[in-house]
């Protein structure tokens, strides 16, 4: 192999070598601070698990270089519904296909009301996050007891463990990442981002990788919604309140390029989400106040794109 | 000769990756002169003059400008100190007004808090468009309006502002760099005046171009690359066309250029016709038809409708009014004409047929999914490679790979990809748009004896083009478009030349 291809391997693996690197130091500083490694890695799993699948999802959006800001309103929506189906119904199966049904309801509603306004879909997301935090208002105060909405916790304690949350990441993971990198739809939604001009005199649809692109993500939305309360079966107005700004950070940390195209990786969301939670906890670990916490968060994040996109940024001109 | 030596070129070496672009070149450019650089694609001429224009940095060798030793960090810095370069590439921004393209990262000039200069101060829009205006009556080009915004004007027109841009800094060496091939006989005509204009106040050109006969006319000396090596350089009384193509492409060429027939027949059979196609101002009422085993040629000036007529065959451009059949049944749009197996090859590669932030294997293989994914769907690794390696081997494609993204080819080798995403889902109707823009004559030679070939298959090709002698060599019929009408037919012929066609364009 040339070294210039090594080099371009290496500078794609970044982002990985930057997880390997966190989790390097969380076993070190674990061990010598005597913490319980075991219940660490299991509290950043808990805390990864959601936003990873919700972020393995979204990387089909930012893939066809748009993005959704609503993604974590669409969580909150999700696994409200998903609650109240569950408090009537009893069903576990019903939860979890009513918060996939409705993620996926909302995705396509973003997609089709860019299509029929012909607006950019970031635009309707933007609209979509007023009017889906203003639902979670009313389905909490119609639905619940004015402040929250309980699913009974002995119902989903089964499910609330490590393999299974890792089970369901997995899946939708490898489902996801055969979609991305082993199908015609993968190869156009890439190329679809690259070049929208060129994508459509190649006859790829926009219309209709958009529709996907949001379908897949809702997937992901749903089954972060179904994770949200299997993890706090009790929904309040800040379920999931973090998960849309995490998972666009996680994203970029994972290494992914924001124009999206034919650099995208389904494996950004992953890495990202494990190396944002496992710095967050390295942070602790060094009894870092939050507020250091997050300058010294924001400045190894900026480090790591840095390094990510280096490759892009030294290119030298087309010739 | 006694001239004076204006830029100096020593020893120089650069590589991209395991790609060794130059080795050990040197060129000396004089006053007065232009001197021509020619040579295949990936041959290492729009190499060298980046370095010169300070668009990148050689690895190794010297150069001097005027005498001093000459590093420029930038373009920029280049322009403002004498060395300016028009690139091959779009150097515009699309979604800013042309007098802001004419003064990118120069608007500065134009700051003031009150009538005092100041770089905090508010740009004073009225001088930039005067002053940008009056760049581009300078160069000729005064129908632009310096106030317009640059994505509402097409490929030529931009070219025409970067060269404005250029000329407003006087340089005393100027670069063109294949430019003239994106440009109609107008534009052309613009750059011809002001190489020789340059020339006659005892400064420098370095002109690049695939066109033979265009160097010949223009050049004083050619001096021809190989390989990123320079060969041979002639001066304008050692001009031989053949020793020309044979030092560029290290051989002598065999076989015919365009085809040598004159039977200029084809089955009887419509596969694409154009019923009283009307679109605005580019297309008025047109009927045609076109058969099958059939090279339709469509020539005329740039405005004439035919690059709009090119998007319409393919259904990319909705009809006013009339229809676009094919096999008799109406065309709806892109995907409905890749499925009825046509191909379309854009003007403008690197927007339209490319996806420059992708690989070769991207590219090529998103023309052809439905070919070797099972079922449409699925993607075997190994098929994908075959299928990409086979159109790249076959088109002789130069690359470190089909990994290699498409962004670092050299202009020729882009348009053979666009080529290889087209061939290799065995199209039946391929539309190209001045398909050997940029391509140097060893790759248009393969490219016609190939379009050749696929005629003789039964395949129908339409070629639209600005260069007369590629439509009068390789079209069994020919039209001629003006103001989005067909002004005039003409069937294949040997006595057809260029002059009978050029009074039916203007």
């Amino acid at each position: 192999m040339k070294s210039y291809q090594i080099k371009k391997s290496l500078m794609n693996l970044t982002p990985l070598f930057g997880l390997a690197a966190l989790f390097a130091l969380f076993l070190l500083i674990g061990s010598s601070q005597d913490i319980n490694i075991g219940y660490g890695l299991k509290s950043i799993i808990n805390q990864s698990v959601v936003v990873a699948v919700v972020a393995t999802g979204a990387i089909f959006i930012y893939t066809l270089g748009s993005f959704d800001i609503s993604l974590g309103a669409s969580v909150a929506v999700s696994a409200l519904i998903g609650g109240i189906v569950y408090n009537r119904t009893e069903s576990i199966l019903a939860m979890l296909l009513v918060c996939i049904g409705i993620a996926v309801f909302i995705g396509l509603f973003n997609s089709v009301l860019a299509s029929v306004f012909n607006l950019p879909v970031f635009v309707t997301t933007i609209a979509m996050l007023s009017v889906l935090n203003a639902l979670v208002l009313v389905l909490i105060k119609v639905n619940g007891t004015g402040s929250e909405i309980a699913v009974p916790a002995a119902a989903v304690r089964p499910l609330n463990n490590t393999p299974f949350k890792i089970m369901v990441l997995a899946v939708f993971f490898f489902l996801s990442l055969f979609i991305f990198s082993f199908t015609g739809v993968g190869r156009m939604q890439k190329f679809q981002g690259g070049n929208p001009i060129c994508a459509k005199l190649s006859g790829i649809s926009e219309k209709k990788m958009a529709v996907i692109a949001f379908a897949m993500s809702g997937i992901g939305v749903g089954l972060g919604a179904f994770l949200s309360i299997i993890y706090a079966p009790t929904l309040t107005r800040n379920t999931a309140s973090s998960v849309g700004m995490d998972v666009i950070i996680a994203i970029v940390f994972g290494g992914m390029p924001v124009s999206g195209g034919a650099r995208s990786r389904i494996y950004a969301a992953v890495i990202g989400a494990f190396s944002m939670t496992l710095l967050s906890q390295i942070m602790v670990m060094f009894n870092l106040n939050s507020g250091i916490g997050q300058m010294v968060k924001a400045a190894i994040f900026i480090l790591v794109v840095f390094l990510a996109t280096s490759d892009q940024r030294s290119r030298m001109l087309p010739r | 000769m006694g001239k004076e030596i204006i830029v100096e070129v020593k020893s120089m070496d650069k590589r991209f990756g395991s790609t060794i672009a130059l080795k050990d070149v040197s060129i000396k450019v004089c006053r007065g002169e232009i001197l021509g650089l020619i040579g295949e694609n990936g041959s290492g001429k729009s190499t060298v003059t980046s370095i010169i224009s300070g668009m990148q940095r050689a690895d190794r060798g010297e150069m001097f400008f005027k005498g001093e030793k000459w590093n420029p960090p930038s373009m920029l810095y280049a322009l403002e100190n004498g060395i300016g370069m028009i690139v091959q590439e779009n150097g515009t921004v699309p979604e800013i007004t042309v007098a802001e393209n004419i003064f990118l990262g120069e608007t500065k000039r134009f700051k003031s808090f009150g009538s005092k200069e100041h770089r905090w101060g508010v740009v004073k829009r009225k001088e930039m468009i005067k002053k940008a205006q009056e760049a581009l009556d300078g160069i000729g080009a005064s129908y632009i309006k310096a106030q317009q915004i640059t994505s509402s004007l097409d490929m030529q027109n931009r070219k025409l502002i970067e060269i404005a841009r250029i000329m407003a800094k006087k340089p005393e060496v100027l670069v063109v760099d294949e430019t003239t091939t994106a440009l109609s006989q107008i534009g052309r005509d613009i750059i011809y005046k002001i190489m020789e204009q340059m020339k006659k106040e005892n400064k420098a050109v370095i002109f690049i171009s695939h066109d033979l006969d265009e160097i010949m006319n223009v050049c004083d000396t050619l001096t021809v690359l190989r390989d990123g090596r320079i060969i041979v350089t002639f001066d304008k009384e050692e001009f031989n066309e053949e020793q020309i193509k044979t030092s560029m492409i290290g051989r002598e060429m065999q076989g015919d250029y365009y085809r040598s027939d004159y039977d200029g027949s084809f089955k009887e059979e419509v596969v694409m016709e154009l019923l009283n196609a009307s679109l605005g101002t580019q297309l008025k009422n047109l009927n045609l038809q076109i058969h099958k085993g059939e090279i339709l040629g469509v020539g005329g000036l740039s405005h004439c409708g035919m690059h709009t007529l090119g998007k319409v065959l393919f259904g990319a451009e909705k009809l006013h009014s009339g229809k676009v059949l094919i096999r008799g049944r109406e065309l709806k749009n892109e995907t409905d004409a890749m499925k009825e197996q046509i191909g379309y090859a854009a003007k403008d590669r690197d927007i339209e047929s490319l996806c420059l932030n992708a690989s070769i294997r991207d590219n090529i293989a998103i023309g052809g999914l439905d070919k070797f994914a099972v079922n449409r769907f699925l993607i075997l690794p190994d098929r994908e490679k075959r299928y990409v390696q086979e159109q790249a081997t076959n088109l002789n494609i130069k690359c470190t790979d089909i990994g290699q993204y498409v962004s670092a080819l050299s202009g020729g080798n882009k348009q053979k990809v666009v080529f290889g995403k087209w061939i290799g889902r065995k199209s039946e109707i391929l539309i190209l748009d001045c398909p050997t823009r940029g391509v140097d004559i060893g790759v248009k030679q393969a490219m016609y004896q190939l379009m050749y070939q696929m005629k003789k298959e039964g395949k129908s090709i339409v070629i639209i083009s600005e260069e007369m002698t590629e439509l009068i060599g390789m079209s069994d019929r020919l039209i001629v478009m003006k103001d989005g009408e067909i002004k005039k037919e003409f069937e294949r012929s040997q006595s057809l030349c260029e002059a009978d066609i050029i009074k039916y364009m203007i």
